[in-house]
């Protein structure tokens, strides 16, 4: 049997154990083709995947950097994205407003619900919207008291961050998922 | 919405000015969402020698529209600041279709270097999928690939025709009632008795009592010939009043008992064809809906439908009669105190019109803290063990305190409105009636119109009138209650099984037990694959190892033959016959799995190992779990073969329960066998016992085994390796375990490094 492979797999096993914390040093830069590229201890990843650790408790702590492709091993672990520098930070966030999105609902038109589905007409931070939900599946997942995930029949998502910011009137309409 | 690029005149336009014409467009499917993370409005499209994007930016006042809204009376808003921007085909490779929360991106290597073509939510993500799939053929061989089949669009027209109208939906549910149609008519006539006595009853009490015989009115007493007998008279209104009374108890116990056999058949009826369809649905409706809340809704759902059509429906014609009926005796007997009288009413009708809204939102929160509360407590009672384990009674205490104080406020809540509304209700009420009185005696006294018995009469229909009234202030939200309810549950009964036998199945009257996989690709969601262009071919009779990580796709693998779930792409073949094509029963016979996860049912040990074979004789059962290994800890069992396991019975350890099923396997005699870590969970002792059967047992079948414990398929005839949803290597034991650098002899060289270790100590 050969002590050779054994090594590797002794290695490998560490490395799955272990946690890197990604420091400030490291070097992320835009790619031409609209990606972020890494340099980290003297070895450059073409394009890396930004994955949210805590998305909802905690968006900008403990994010996952992972190559891109195969089985996306993890890079390493941005412990807080606002300890960064700057550049750094606006490029990553730039990335994760695309992975993650969510438009974030300001304001309630309408809500409808009729034979098995609620249909929605809002006001988001990324313009106005009208979707529908099915009632019957989990479509409203409610984070807190106060904050709301809903997701329409393809599962977009979209968010409410604090029901306790809409009117009254607002808050009637939601009341047939509070 | 414009899902064609050729029929978008304002971007074609702007593409024409790179020298593209509509009719160089092959490919297009539209995107709507910027790099930034900003909807826009834009296509993706595919020329001969292109792949070009095209975007545009949406106006303020521009509303984006998911997918389930209607769309017809729309206005378009045109997008601004249009930009084209082009790939050339040649230079384009490894394109790929990332999903992430709520949005896609396409991405590939254009002259080596990563880039980011386009992205866009979910809500185009089918054409996308569509397109990419076409346009990665397209790239590779130049040649478009056929449309595909036109499968999913006749589910789609399906889906359209079947928009149910409210009508339709209820048309279908009144079928399930009208099964018992003697029932329902004998219901409709007891409804109708003693609507007629109820109509009837302030006249008897009012004008004939009063009016007519304490006046000694003569003229009226003639008729029945009763002329100057008061007292018998007198008699005779007291006996047809009691006789009323008991006419109408009569109809009221006849309903009860009617009622009772007609809801409970019906609601059995609509019960037992919803779960008929369920089982024939696949797997994966029961893996996208949580089967808890399933249950829940069946059960309450049947029960709103019932609701609606046993207690709203007739009551409808009866309260509506009698209420036309009422109205139209007042207006016989004195139309200007029936006016008066009814002065008051809309008032009532108002009244309940605009509170009981607030009351339903109520008891529709009630209800979801009462779901939430039995959530938690529910989950804490099942976790009972890591909650005590981890000594976390306390949290969990105050962790329930939570939805347990909703339910406490949503429950107040209600009780105070409940409280306010039937005050004023009844405040309302009496107030009416006072003013009835008051108005009556003036009437009474004043123009001597009419008489106290009128007007006994008319207070008495007035305070009959409450009852119906108030009733059609709620059953119209009952109807709509019951609707959706009846909707939810023709959903599953209308649910398509993804796994349909087709017409004529062919049937597989001598397995032979050969698989062949065909280029298979498979995902349990659009756009990720789980298994990448498998190609297998098993003989007869031949044990294939598979070997792999967690999470490698070799479950799914497995799941496929025994078509738990339908391929994607490709085709399975079991003795050279589709898997689609063959008869589900002979299907399901001739393929017997032993998973990772076991299954026991609440019954006794012999008809665990017995299920599905209805025939084994008790000789067989104890042969199938000797081969198994489990005669041994069954016979030690308080009740032998007897002994009720399962739910509310003697609780199994994992590898106990992995023996039964093992057992039930064998008796099953499958032509084909799936061990899916068959033995993950006996001790080595047992799995060697375990082993040693199998080796007969895998005799004349072809078996498929999964371990992560390579010894156990030291007696497979060839082994593959999954890696990332591909067969990355196969061959035999020892061709593989030579092969330097290997999957296959890594495992084994750590595997039996770490034996050696455990070894040494």
């Amino acid at each position: 049997m050969s002590e050779n492979t054994l090594n590797i797999y002794e290695k490998k096993a560490e490395e799955m154990t272990a946690t890197h914390i990604i420091p400030v040093e490291a070097k992320f830069s835009a790619t031409e083709g609209g990606f972020i590229s890494l340099d980290l201890n003297g070895k450059h990843y073409d394009r890396v995947k930004v994955v949210r650790l805590f998305p909802f408790t905690d968006a900008n702590k403990y994010l996952s950097i992972r190559e891109y492709g195969g089985a996306s091993k993890e890079i390493g672990i941005i412990e807080d994205l606002d300890a960064m520098p700057e550049e750094t930070k606006s490029l990553i966030e730039h990335q994760l407003t695309l992975c993650y999105f969510t438009p974030v609902i300001s304001k309630i038109y309408s809500i409808k619900d009729e034979y098995g589905y609620a249909y929605f007409h809002v006001l988001t931070d990324k313009g106005e919207c009208k979707f529908a939900i099915n009632m019957g599946s989990n479509a409203v997942s409610k984070l807190s008291d106060t904050r709301l995930i809903i997701q329409d029949v393809d599962e977009n998502r979209f968010e409410i961050r604090d029901t306790d910011a809409l009117t009254q009137k607002e808050k009637r309409m939601l009341d047939l998922f509070m | 919405m414009k899902n064609e690029l050729k029929n978008d005149k304002l971007f074609l336009e702007k593409i024409s000015e790179s020298g593209i014409t509509s009719d160089a467009i092959i490919l297009s499917s539209p995107i709507d969402l910027s790099d930034d993370g900003e909807y826009i409005s834009g296509y993706l499209f595919v020329t001969s020698d292109k792949v070009g994007v095209c975007t545009g930016k949406l106006p303020d006042n521009y509303i984006n529209i998911f997918k389930g809204i209607d769309t017809k009376d729309l206005e378009v808003i045109d997008p601004t600041d249009l930009t084209v921007t082009l790939y050339d085909n040649d230079k384009l490779v490894h394109l790929r279709l990332d999903t992430y929360i709520g949005s896609n991106i396409l991405s590939g290597e254009y002259e080596g270097a990563p880039v980011h073509i386009a992205a866009f939510t979910n809500r185009y993500q089918a054409e996308m999928n569509v397109l990419v799939r076409k346009l990665r053929a397209f790239l590779k061989e130049g040649t478009l690939p056929p449309d595909e089949e036109k499968d999913d669009d006749t589910n789609n027209e399906d889906e359209g025709l079947k928009k149910k109208s409210k009508r339709n939906i209820f048309m279908r549910t009144l079928k399930y009632f009208l099964r018992y149609r003697l029932q329902i008519v004998l219901l409709f006539l007891t409804y109708i008795v003693s609507a007629g006595v109820s109509i009837a009853w302030p006249y008897l009490t009012g004008t004939v009592l009063f009016d007519h015989i304490l006046t000694k009115d003569d003229s009226f007493l003639t008729r029945f010939g009763l002329t100057g007998k008061y007292a018998i008279a007198l008699l005779v209104v007291a006996l047809v009043m009691i006789g009323a009374r008991l006419l109408q108890a009569a109809c009221n116990y006849l309903q009860i008992f009617v009622m009772a056999k007609v809801a409970s058949s019906t609601v059995k009826d609509i019960k037992t064809d919803v779960f008929d369809a369920m089982s024939k649905l696949s797997l994966n409706f029961f893996v996208n809906k949580q089967t808890g809340g399933l249950m829940t809704r069946v059960l309450s759902d049947s029960e709103r439908v019932r609701e609606f059509f046993i207690d709203g429906l007739p009551m409808i014609f009866i309260h509506g009669a009698t209420i036309v009926i009422t109205f139209i005796v007042m207006y016989r007997l004195n139309w200007k105190m029936a006016l008066l009288a009814c002065i008051l009413l809309p008032l009532l009708v108002f009244m309940t019109v605009k509170l009981r809204p607030g009351l339903w939102n109520l008891s529709g929160k009630r209800h979801r803290a009462e779901k939430a509360m039995t959530a938690k407590a529910n989950d804490n009672l099942t976790g009972a063990r890591v909650v005590k384990a981890f000594g976390q009674q306390d949290t969990e205490i105050a962790k329930f305190a939570h939805p347990s104080n909703n339910l406490k406020d949503a429950e107040i809540n209600i009780v105070r409105l409940r409280n306010r509304f039937a005050i004023l209700y009844n405040m309302v009420q009496e107030v009416s009636s006072i003013w009835i009185w008051i108005a009556g005696v003036i009437f009474v006294l004043n123009t001597h119109e009419i008489e106290l018995g009128v007007l006994i009469t008319f207070v008495g229909y007035v305070m009959q009138l409450n009852g119906p009234m108030n009733f059609f202030s709620w059953v119209f939200r009952l109807w709509a209650e019951s609707i959706n309810s009846a909707e939810r549950l023709f959903e599953i009964i209308d649910a398509i099984p993804e796994i349909q036998e087709i017409d004529t199945p062919v049937r597989l009257d001598h397995p032979k037990g050969e698989i062949e996989l065909d280029n298979v690709t498979f995902g349990y969601r659009v756009g990720r694959p789980v298994l990448k262009n498998i190609n297998l071919k098993v003989k007869e009779g031949e044990m294939l190892g598979i070997v792999g990580r967690s999470g490698a796709g070799k479950s799914t693998l497995v799941n496929l033959i025994s078509r738990l779930y339908d391929v994607n792409e490709g085709e399975i073949k079991i003795d050279g016959t589709g898997v689609k094509n063959l008869a589900l029963s002979d299907l399901r016979r001739n393929v017997a799995m032993v998973s990772q996860d076991t299954y026991i049912f609440m019954g006794s040990v012999a008809k665990n190992i017995a299920y599905g074979n209805g025939n084994a004789t008790k000789a067989d059962i104890i042969r199938a779990a000797k081969l198994a290994s489990a005669h041994e800890f069954i016979s030690k069992l308080p009740d032998g073969y007897d002994t009720i396991i399962g739910a509310s019975g003697k609780d199994l350890s994992g590898g106990e329960k992995q023996r039964i099923s093992i057992a039930r396997a064998i008796l099953a005699d499958p032509k084909i066998l799936i061990l899916d870590e068959a033995t993950a969970s006996v001790d080595t002792e047992t799995e060697k016992a375990i082993q040693h059967s199998l080796k007969f047992l895998v005799q004349g079948r072809t078996t498929l085994s999964i371990a992560h414990r390579l010894s156990t398929l030291r007696d497979a005839d060839r082994l593959i390796v999954i890696d990332g949803g591909r067969i990355v290597e196969e061959g035999t034991w020892d061709s593989l375990q030579d092969k330097e650098d290997g999957i296959f002899k890594n495992l084994l060289d750590l595997q039996n490094k770490s034996l050696e270790q455990t070894a040494a100590f």
